[in-house]
């Protein structure tokens, strides 16, 4: 390997690890909803860490920029790490309000089992586990997949809204536990749209193409 | 059709059993800066030579196929080839100015050519030297040698004295390899300027160069022409995995 590969293998390999803790913090994030509060010393470490390696990734393509003047595939290369790690960053970010404000839903179990947001809950942290996987493997159909699980997504967490709203209206007593909840999915929603955004990314390296404000259904992606 | 200057078909080129060019064909177009990349031996100075016969004068050369400059064949038995250098100039990787004054090394091709008045002469001059970027670091020493001039000013000079003789063409080969950053970039400035009245092809190692300074590349590998295409497209989604692999250093 030359130098300026073993450059991009470090990047790769920063990003792999950055996109795993923050796999880690979604899924502690939907553990925090969905049963029981999450030890917050352990969040706040895993946070730092994707804090640092954030920094990290830019730094290292800030180097390659300047000394090794990319060209054609390993300029997308590094033009989208910069994006996907500023993505993945927001992703551990969203995913820590989750665990926060998951505290304050009181009779939580009860507005989820009514609403069905486990299933929601679920869906999400499968985007994220996919987002990784596409981020190694460059599998278009992975790619694919994450679209349609983002349309599914945010289909669901509209519809739980808006019954979450319906309720509200009807008891005032869930008014506070509502509010937090509804934001609560919001972050869900926003956490399968950074997903969705680095898949866009990840479709920019192999067919240096921006898709980022196309509609997915004109793509050539198999959904 | 009519801003294509140089039209090639199928031309080959032999030194002797070696075939140098296999069957090269493409278009550089008028008032643009062509590129022309690849390894060491990969045909592209020999195809650069080519353009203004240089390649005539090694006698085991034996060249097929079409050279089309305006439409016209220069490799054409009625073709004076004496005529064809005066409409296409070249500059070298090693600047080689002639051991004379300022002054000699730009009037002498217009002298050759038969312009005799003195202020003609003056006016040729200075022009060129202007174009070439290098009249002010010169005007008030345009009598000594050009032996004592930088390298970056000594081919600055070079290029000055193929402008001299108003040619349409600008062959450069490495014209910037040789020389500090600074020169380097006056060069790519000077090339940038120049294709507002001329046709450039300039050959370069330095795939930044290229980059920065042409509207057209081509890549050339083992005698072959792989890809010609804007500049922008070969360096950002290049269609042939061969182009791809040399300019991001991948090769071999």
């Amino acid at each position: 390997m030359t130098h300026f590969e073993i450059e991009l293998e470090r990047l790769k390999t920063v990003i792999i690890k950055i996109g795993t803790l923050a796999e880690i913090q979604v899924s502690e994030s939907v553990k925090a909803l969905l049963s029981e509060p999450i030890e917050g010393k352990e969040v706040k470490k895993t946070e730092s860490k994707i804090d640092k390696l954030d920094v990290k990734i830019d730094e290292i393509c800030q180097s390659i920029f300047a000394l090794q003047q990319p060209v054609a595939s390993d300029l997308r290369f590094i033009m989208a790490s910069m994006q996907i790690s500023n993505e993945i960053e927001r992703i551990g970010d969203l995913a820590v309000s989750v665990i926060k404000r998951a505290k304050n839903i009181k009779d939580k179990h009860d507005l989820i089992s009514k609403f069905n947001i486990a299933d929601l809950g679920k869906q999400v942290e499968m985007v994220t586990a996919k987002t990784n996987e596409c981020f190694i493997t460059r599998d278009e159909n992975t790619i694919g997949e994450i679209f349609i699980l983002n349309k599914t997504v945010k289909n669901k967490s509209e519809e739980v809204i808006h019954d979450i709203i319906t309720e509200m209206k009807l008891h005032s007593k869930v008014v506070m536990s509502g509010t937090n909840l509804v934001i609560v999915l919001k972050h869900l929603e926003r956490i399968s749209e950074h997903c969705t955004n680095i898949a866009e990314y990840v479709h920019f390296i192999v067919n240096a193409k921006i898709i980022k404000h196309d509609k997915h259904e004109d793509l050539n992606v198999e959904e | 059709m009519k801003n294509i200057k140089i039209e090639v078909k199928d031309l080959s080129l032999y030194y002797g059993e070696k075939q140098a060019l296999k069957e090269i064909s493409l278009e550089i177009p008028r008032n643009k800066v062509t590129a022309l990349i690849g390894p060491s031996g990969c045909g592209k100075s020999t195809f650069l030579r080519c353009i203004n016969r240089m390649n005539d004068l090694i006698p085991s050369v034996k060249i097929t196929g079409q050279m089309l400059v305006e439409g016209i064949d220069i490799y054409d038995k009625n073709v004076d080839v004496v005529n064809i250098r005066k409409k296409i100039g070249m500059v070298f990787q090693k600047s080689n100015p002639f051991p004379k004054s300022i002054y000699e090394n730009v009037a002498y091709g217009p002298k050759i050519n038969g312009i005799k008045a003195k202020n003609k002469l003056d006016e040729i001059v200075e022009t060129s030297l202007r174009q070439a970027a290098i009249w002010d670091e010169v005007k008030d020493r345009l009598g000594d040698s050009a032996m004592g001039l930088s390298g970056g000013q000594q081919q600055r000079l070079c290029i000055a004295r193929t402008l001299a003789v108003s040619p349409d063409i600008i062959l450069m080969d490495e014209p910037a390899s040789a020389l500090d950053p600074i020169s380097t970039s006056k060069i790519e400035e000077l090339v940038h300027e120049l294709k507002e009245q001329y046709t450039i092809i300039i050959v370069t190692h330095n795939m930044q160069q290229a980059a920065r300074t042409s509207d057209y590349t081509a890549f050339f590998y083992l005698g072959e022409l792989i890809e010609i295409g804007k500049t922008n497209a070969i360096f950002t989604k290049p269609e042939q995995k061969q182009t791809e692999d040399y300019i991001t250093g991948r090769f071999g």
